[in-house]
């Protein structure tokens, strides 16, 4: 690999890297080439000494996603110091994020089943209405009440699942935030 | 020497150096390859770290024999984490080495 190789395989790995820090980098290592070649060796040595490109640029990477998560912390951003981190090697995914999923999956059907729910109500309330169309419902009076009684049960039961969504979210951060500092640890000490 | 060790002392090495004096990137590896071999790549994401942290600082000189260079320079906070480092590295190479030549009294 040559030295113009080598910096366009860098510059390509870097596109999630603002500008400005880009920019920087790019100098650093023409900085390194120019210094390199000036002492006399040639870029296929300067090449090989400074490792796989893509490997420094995971480290960049990294160093950006957990500055960006420091700097203001949200779910997204904590995903992505992980991402980045992940990728020079360290965690497994399935550890991490199997149980997270799980129970994010089931807080989801419990707020659909609660939607549903206020949504049967409101059908049942609304046929009762029409006792000559559908003829299964016993007396419009009933059928009103049972579905109104359907749809407050549905309500009560979205406005649960939110709370408890809500809980799940505000301790999923408290526990990401105490991860953080392990990340961080393992995710710099791989310079 | 092993990988995961090295990685963790690089830090410790680069922050030693600058102590003594202000070093640009290219100077700052080839010191530390004539100790023990590294990626030279993997020292610029280092420093780049370590100025976002402010523990250096840089600034541009122009050199006589050639291409301006771009130094580093220890700050104070640099100096602290330097100091902390520095009796993390001696208290736990002291325990090892008590280990290592048997002198923790093990019969």
């Amino acid at each position: 690999m040559n030295k113009n190789e080598f910096m366009n395989s860098l510059k390509s790995q870097l596109k999630a890297i603002p500008e400005n820090d880009k920019q920087e980098i790019i100098y650093d290592y023409e900085e390194h080439f120019r210094i390199g070649l000036n002492k006399g060796r040639n870029e296929e040595e300067i090449v090989s000494s400074l490792g796989n490109p893509k490997q420094i640029a995971k480290q960049f990477k990294a160093n950006y996603r957990i500055s960006k998560v420091e700097e203001k912390f949200t779910i997204g951003n904590f995903f992505q110091a992980l991402f980045a981190t992940i990728g020079l090697g360290f965690f497994n995914l399935v550890i991490v994020l199997g149980p997270f999923i799980a129970i994010a999956a089931t807080l989801f059907a419990f707020i659909i089943v609660g939607i549903s729910l206020v949504g049967s109500g409101l059908f049942v309330a609304i046929i009762s209405f029409f006792p000559d169309t559908y003829h299964n419902v016993p007396s419009p009076l009933v059928g009103i009440l049972v579905g109104i009684a359907l749809s407050a049960f549905g309500a009560l039961w979205t406005i649960g699942s939110l709370y408890i969504s809500k809980w799940f979210y505000l301790l999923t951060i408290k526990y990401l935030k105490l991860n953080l500092n392990i990340i961080k640890k393992r995710g710099l000490n791989h310079d | 020497m092993n990988i995961q060790f090295k990685k963790g002392v690089l830090e410790l090495c680069v922050l030693s150096i600058l102590d003594q004096k202000d070093c640009y990137g290219y100077e700052l590896v080839h010191n530390i390859s004539k100790s023990f071999t590294i990626s030279e790549g993997t020292i610029y994401p280092l420093l780049s770290r370590l100025k976002k942290e402010g523990y250096v600082i840089t600034y541009l000189e122009e050199s006589i024999e050639g291409p301006t260079r771009k130094y580093y320079e220890l700050t104070e906070s640099g100096k602290l984490v330097l100091h902390t480092l520095k009796e993390e590295w001696k208290s736990f190479t002291n325990d090892v080495n008590q280990i290592i030549e048997g002198c923790v009294g093990y019969e």
